[in-house]
């Protein structure tokens, strides 16, 4: 009796002892070098570190908003919406790397002729007016339009490009996929079908990253070249968010993370480090 | 029950922490139903009972319809019985009255093993396998894709399997042994015995046993989250064709297990929508639960 | 005719039960098989590393084991609470069938209801954001109707004559309880305990938003934004959003980790609970 007497007083008084403990939320796609980010700092400099990806991109800016964590991941820029829902709240962006969402197709529609769309193309795709794929030069196969949930940064940064404005996207119902493992998986094993998905995930074997034709012409592939330059027009920026400047804990990590150890976890899994992108980029 | 009487003291501090124990568990239930009653309140002043009926679900555009949900959650459930009730009583009537003592210890281990497999593993496998067994298996029906309401109900049948059979089994354990031997001393053999006696007296334990397994069902979100396609406002023209079954869809538990759930949060009326969701699946479960605690109630006097 | 349907209906029968059998060892089969690759002894003494990509699952165990063992010492007395309040204090057979009911209700409710009311009052209102202790009593919440309705036929089921001979010696009530009743239906505590923690260590609905998350916590220190790792929602996260083909493994050893600690459980329950059917049914 005395004994758990002690343990429940000793896990109250813990509870109020706030102990270091830097907390980091948000999106899937940031993880990646943000997380084995905090595993090399928790090893090296013992700091306690916890990441978590409830809510992808939005999760992380709402978290941050909600004062649950110090540093949210983001790979859509903080909006003007988040802005009036958080006025007390200085979001801070730091950008530590590039990314690109591509439009990824099947093996089958790949092969068969569909290596680049147009976006009003895209539009018709989403929107599901056009149907099969030999309206835009593949084979004949209904498509199949996985659409990524809501709250991911990916979703956001393809509305933003395909309609100016998520907001203006058009209500649709689509089967919905959520991660990137998932989305990769479900349109590599499906017949005939579409969705977005960052484009470092384009393994070129399972699912192909298609190119963006331009009223002009002109194809824009994912490269990265065409991702620096801001030429291929999906291109998004990978962001740690604070409140204010970062201080403390928050501070070590995002330095760590533009330091050239962190921007080289960043080229690790396929995004773009800040050095790779032209200073001409607007 | 036991007999125990008290010599007219004051309570003991036995009995009086009972109680509160008692009283406390009573109490979280009716706080659990009465906050999702007041949470969702915003979105039953806004769309009454079209919340129910209402077949668009944009929560972008504040506009709440919860019967695409409600169709795939019964849908769902109802192919997880479809395969579970014949197989489950199959499988229960024949360990229990064909098989030899030995045997019937070995597959009751078998069944309660399988029963405590976790649902995310059973999501695992079938994302993994499921879904494509099923896209090639009803190829020339043309599904969109693997994720299909009948790939979560067929996963969903195998989990609640156990369910069904370990209690179909109890049913037919709960009829008393000389009303077979009546049945054979009379001539029948061991099938009519089963089919002319058994079945018919532990009925009521049968029809719970499928009950609670649908109460299971209904109620299930990991593996169906998996493997449903996540599909919001899918309703067939015709929910009578196979074609209807091999649709994408969304159940009430997989969009409450989804990213909507964390965006929603706070007092707008999308949460209230959600928490609504959450009400309504209440009651289906609720229903089903109790329709299964009356049937088995007046089945077996000695049973809670 | 009578012969043949005296065979085939046994068939039919036999036919149901193999097939029952066939899906338990296929579903073993397929996870040892691919899990067994990734079992090493480093795999649990080691965390995770690189996003699940290497290292090990230690603290998803140790953090599953911390969950079903806060589930246990909250549910427990509370299971025995309730036992004794309805074998023993209530008379009144409407009463008793009115706390039979609620049982019943309690175990019919969804796991992901548990999860939304633990959102709404531990995270939120209480304050506490992600703990392993919410986790703990919303599991010990839904495995209390398992571990009292064990208890409760266990009690039922002990010979009148112990009671009778403790009141016969002028024993009081309370005193017979701690004396006779508990001490001998101790292993029906035990048994619903045992299969209410097999369930409860393979949940991911109720701990995903209240309890857990993906990477960086170890053990908790106090109550607070205290979240631990675990081994479901640790597979739930990974068949959705790894990264690496090199995951695959790590995530059936994952799987097969989980379903190891779930049949452990069981098994030692294995025995009391047939003795129990058995006794139950005659």
């Amino acid at each position: 009796m005395k004994i758990f007497a002690s343990v429940f007083a000793f896990l109250v008084i813990a509870s109020f002892a706030q102990a270091d403990v830097l907390k980091i939320n948000g999106s899937t796609t940031v993880n990646l070098p943000a997380a084995e980010g905090a595993e090399i700092l928790r090893a090296e400099k013992k700091m306690d570190i916890q990441v978590d990806t409830q809510g992808g991109s939005s999760g992380g800016i709402s978290a941050l908003g909600d004062g649950q964590v110090q540093v949210g991941m983001s790979s859509k820029p903080v909006s003007d919406d988040d802005r009036a829902k958080y006025p007390n709240v200085k979001f801070n962006p730091v950008h530590i790397g590039e990314d690109a969402v591509a439009m990824i197709v099947s093996k089958d529609v790949w092969d068969r002729g569909v290596k680049a769309l147009t976006k009003q193309q895209i539009q018709d795709l989403y929107e599901s007016k056009i149907k099969n794929w030999n309206e835009v030069g593949g084979p004949d196969e209904r498509v199949v339009f996985f659409n990524k949930e809501p709250g991911r940064g990916t979703w956001e940064v393809f509305a933003h490009w395909a309609y100016g404005d998520p907001k203006k996207a058009p209500q649709v119902s689509l089967p919905e996929v959520g991660g990137n493992e998932e989305t990769r998986n479900k349109v590599g094993s499906t017949r005939g079908a579409i969705s977005q998905l960052s484009s470092s995930w384009a393994d070129g074997k399972k699912v192909f990253a298609l190119g963006i034709k331009t009223e002009s012409g002109e194809v824009l592939q994912p490269t990265p070249d065409n991702i620096a330059t801001h030429k291929y027009p999906m291109s998004r920026p990978l962001f740690l968010i604070t409140n204010g400047e970062p201080q403390g804990e928050a501070k070590v990590f995002v330095d760590f993370m533009l330091s050239p150890q962190g921007q080289e976890l960043v080229k690790k899994h396929g995004y773009l480090a800040l050095d790779q992108l032209k200073t001409t980029a607007p | 029950m036991l007999p125990l009487a008290t010599r007219g003291r004051a309570p003991s501090l036995t009995k009086s922490a009972s109680f509160a124990f008692s009283a406390l568990a009573l109490l979280t239930l009716a706080t659990l139903v009465l906050i999702f009653l007041v949470q969702s309140l915003p979105v039953w002043r806004q769309e009454g009972l079209g919340y129910i009926t209402g077949t668009k679900w944009f929560y972008r555009a504040n506009i709440f319809g919860a019967l695409p949900m409600i169709y795939g959650t019964i849908v769902v459930a109802f192919i997880a019985l479809l395969l579970a009730a014949p197989i489950g009583i199959g499988a229960a009537v024949f360990t229990s009255e064909f098989l030899p003592q030995r045997m019937r210890l070995a597959v009751k281990i078998t069944i309660e093993l399988l029963a405590g497999v976790p649902s995310v593993v059973y999501g695992l496998l079938g994302i993994l396998f499921l879904r494509n067994w099923i896209y090639d298996l009803f190829a020339r029906f043309e599904p969109l894709s693997g994720d299909t309401l009948l790939t979560a109900g067929v996963l969903l049948g195998v989990m609640i399997l156990p369910t069904v059979m370990t209690l179909a089994d109890d049913a037919l354990r709960g009829v008393p042994a000389d009303q077979r031997r009546a049945a054979r001393s009379l001539g029948l053999n061991a099938t009519e015995t089963v089919l002319g006696v058994a079945l018919p007296q532990a009925k009521r334990g049968l029809i719970a046993a499928l009950l609670l397994g649908l109460g299971r069902a209904l109620g299930e979100t990991i593996a169906v989250f998996l493997v449903v396609g996540r599909q919001d406002n899918n309703l067939p023209e015709n929910i009578f064709s196979v074609h209807a079954w091999l649709e994408a869809g969304q159940t009430l538990s997989t969009k409450l297990g989804g990213s909507e759930t964390n965006i929603a949060y706070g007092g707008s009326l999308h949460w209230a929508a959600m928490v609504g969701l959450a009400l309504i699946l209440m009651a289906m479960v609720l229903a089903v639960t109790m329709a299964g605690a009356w049937q088995r109630r007046t089945n077996d006097a000695a049973s809670l | 005719m009578r012969r043949v349907s005296n065979f085939l209906f046994p068939a039919l029968g036999g036919l149901c039960t193999l097939l029952a059998c066939a899906v338990f060892l296929g579903l073993v089969f397929v996870i040892a098989q691919r899990g067994l690759p990734a079992m090493s002894w480093t795999f649990i003494t080691e965390q995770i590393r690189q996003v699940g990509a290497e290292g090990g699952i230690f603290y998803n165990l140790v953090g599953t084991l911390i969950l079903i063992t806060a589930a246990l010492l909250v549910s427990a007395p509370v299971a025995v609470g309730l036992a004794l309040t309805h074998t023993v204090y209530l008379r009144n057979a409407a009463a008793k069938s009115r706390l039979g009911l609620f049982l019943y209700t309690l175990n019919g409710i969804p796991s992901i209801v548990f999860g939304i009311f633990g959102l709404i009052v531990f995270v939120n209102y209480f304050g506490w954001g992600k703990s392993w202790l919410t986790g703990g009593i919303l599991l010990a919440i839904m495995i209390l109707p398992t571990v009292t309705v064990a208890l409760i036929e266990r009690i039922k089921a002990l010979p009148a004559k112990y009671v009778e001979a403790a009141t016969g010696l002028g024993l009081r009530r309370s005193q017979v309880i701690w004396s006779v009743i508990l001490p001998q239906s101790w292993g029906g505590l035990v048994t619903g305990s045992l299969l209410g923690l097999a369930r409860a260590a393979g949940e991911t609905a109720p701990i995903m938003f209240t309890a857990t998350i993906f990477a960086g916590a170890t053990l908790p220190h106090g109550i607070r934004e205290s979240p631990v790792l675990s081994l479901p929602y640790h597979i739930f996260i990974l068949a959705q959003d790894s990264f690496d083909p090199a995951v695959g493994a790590k995530l059936w050893g994952s799987a097969l980790v989980l379903l190891a600690l779930v049949f452990a459980l069981s098994i030692v329950a294995l025995p009391f609970r047939l003795r129990l059917h058995d006794e139950a049914h005659g």
